[in-house]
């Protein structure tokens, strides 16, 4: 926007030959008046005495008031253009801060406007002062705001909206999660039962609490004189798992009340399994040891097969450990043929039985992660005093728990043994 | 963390599957491709070398399971060769070393077919 010394001639600026169209374009804006632009201004313009009392006031606003000039000037003060709830705001805070700073910008109000509607208005004051510095009135600026407060209650929405679909996820996250507890809680015995004249003692660590494990126990009356136990890993994690599991545990527990020979029930197992799943292509198959105690008076007689499961552990009560080993059992599920194989013990006071799963001897520990292994096991049992199936596994509770981040597997653990006859001290871990 | 690789080669007695790296949740699916689609004829043999597989998992087992299955399924056979301690270690104690053959080396693998 120029305009060039030399284009002037008597007269004012004039159109000349040596302007080019656009700049004859905007001179022609010039000429507007600034009385025009100010009753016609894109914005309302008013200018009130210091107690509110509209001196002046634009054609744009007094449209938007549907009011007359007349109606307005010296008859109204600026608070009665607004609203209640704008008028109140303007008592309370928009006159006290205009007064203390000498100007407010970028207010939020509504005025009164014409056919009883309410427009929502952006109001900007500056107190104009005199030379000696006094307050003489107060020029006012407002902007249509109704596309604002449109774009900003649409926000409004789409926030209420995302707040809705995250109340919505997370009670989903909460359900799904309270069913996958109940699951994993399906596929473990909440409680041991009581067996009298044995102790039994059970842990499970969950690796990943969103994840159903494969870990599974459980311990059950066959007959008036015998009980079952069990203990395995499927492999896998989550809801496939926890479906494989769910079966082995039923298979096991109905083919046990058939026959509870320890190897005739892996193959009822493995025949379960191994027809389920291997036709499908969908190879699933477990590890686990099944085994009948046979409890009378001061010993209990051991039986038990193992299908590819790591050995079991006796802690006898003269303070020696040692595994029941099974050479051969294989994966159960796997193969139509497979082979599992038994061996007996007698436990006698003070000796413990304990099986546990792979997350305890395949966990990594150390700087160098070396693996745990079956030889640190019987070394740990073997200097823990033999005080019984709890003591020991609340020692394997705190042996895991020092593993940290190196066992990363869950990890069942179930110990059966007779109670020495004198009170065992529990041993603390460390 | 060791990806993949899976070499396949032809011996006199049938596709020798040579596998390094990790096999594991994320890799077992490549490797049971890999044998769901060899060329495998009846009476061959599947030799998986394993001399270079750094890690072997329960997926990983469960994929030998299915190569197997695969070898069987078209009435040849399958070998392991130079199987690593820790995945003999497991195989050991999942009774697998009763279901598979495992030789020293490919080459032992091939003669005493």
């Amino acid at each position: 926007m120029t305009a060039r010394a030399d284009d002037r001639s008597p007269g004012g600026p004039r159109r000349e030959g040596g302007l080019n169209a656009p700049d004859a374009t905007f001179t022609a804006l010039l000429e507007d008046s600034a009385e025009e632009l100010y009753e016609q201004a894109p914005c309302g313009y008013l200018s009130t005495l210091m107690d509110g009392t509209v001196a002046k006031i634009n054609t744009t606003l007094l449209d938007w008031l549907g009011l007359g000039r007349d109606q307005v000037v010296g008859r109204m003060r600026f608070a009665d253009l607004l609203t209640v709830g704008g008028r109140l705001y303007h008592e309370t805070h928009f006159a006290p801060l205009l007064h203390l700073n000498g100007e407010i910008s970028g207010i939020a109000l509504e005025l009164k406007a014409a056919g009883g509607t309410r427009l929502p208005v952006l109001v900007t004051s500056r107190v104009k002062t005199g030379a000696g510095g006094e307050p003489m009135l107060i020029r006012t600026s407002v902007f249509d705001a109704r596309d604002r407060r449109a774009y900003e209650a649409e926000l409004l929405r789409g926030r209420r909206a995302a707040e809705e679909a995250r109340r919505q996820a997370e009670a989903d996250r909460e359900r799904l999660q309270e069913a996958l507890a109940v699951l994993q809680q399906s596929l473990l015995p909440s409680a041991l039962p009581v067996v009298p004249g044995l102790e039994a003692a059970s842990h499970y660590h969950t690796a990943s609490p969103d994840l159903l494990g494969g870990d599974f126990y459980d311990l059950f009356p066959l007959d008036g004189a015998r009980w079952a136990f069990f203990l395995g890993d499927v492999c896998g994690k989550g809801p496939q798992a926890a479906a494989v599991t769910s079966l082995t545990r039923h298979t096991l527990r109905a083919a046990a009340l058939h026959d509870p020979d320890p190897v005739t029930v892996l193959h009822t197992l493995n025949t379960v399994l191994n027809e389920r799943y291997t036709s499908g292509g969908d190879t699933r198959y477990c590890t686990a040891v099944f085994g009948v105690l046979h409890p009378r008076g001061d010993t209990c007689t051991v039986q038990l097969a193992s299908g590819g499961h790591p050995s079991t552990l006796v802690q006898r009560a003269d303070g020696t450990a040692e595994f029941l080993t099974t050479p051969g059992g294989m994966l159960i599920g796997v193969l139509p043929d497979a082979q599992f194989t038994p061996t007996r013990t007698v436990l006698s006071r003070g000796d413990t039985l304990l099986l546990y799963t792979d997350g305890l001897t395949e966990a990594r520990i150390g700087p160098n992660r070396e693996l745990y292994g079956e030889e640190a096991l019987l070394a740990f049992a073997a200097t823990r005093a033999p005080a019984g199936p709890q003591a020991l596994v609340t020692a394997l509770t705190g042996l895991l728990a020092g593993f940290g981040d190196g066992l990363d597997d869950d990890t069942a653990l179930l110990a059966l043994g007779i109670p020495s006859p004198a009170p065992a001290t529990s041993e603390e871990h460390g | 963390m060791n990806p993949l690789t899976i070499t396949t080669r032809d011996a006199a007695t049938g596709p020798v599957l040579e596998i390094a790296g990790d096999l594991d949740h994320h890799t077992a699916p490549g490797l049971r491709e890999a044998v769901d689609t060899l060329p495998l004829a009846g009476g061959q043999l599947l030799v998986l070398d394993l001399a270079r597989l750094d890690f072997c998992d329960s997926s990983g087992i469960t994929v030998l399971l299915a190569a197997r299955n695969v070898a069987v399924g078209h009435g040849a056979r399958i070998a392991l060769a130079a199987v690593p301690s820790n995945t003999a270690r497991i195989l050991g104690i999942v009774g697998l070393d009763r279901v598979f053959t495992i030789h020293p080396d490919t080459a032992t693998a091939v003669l005493r077919s």
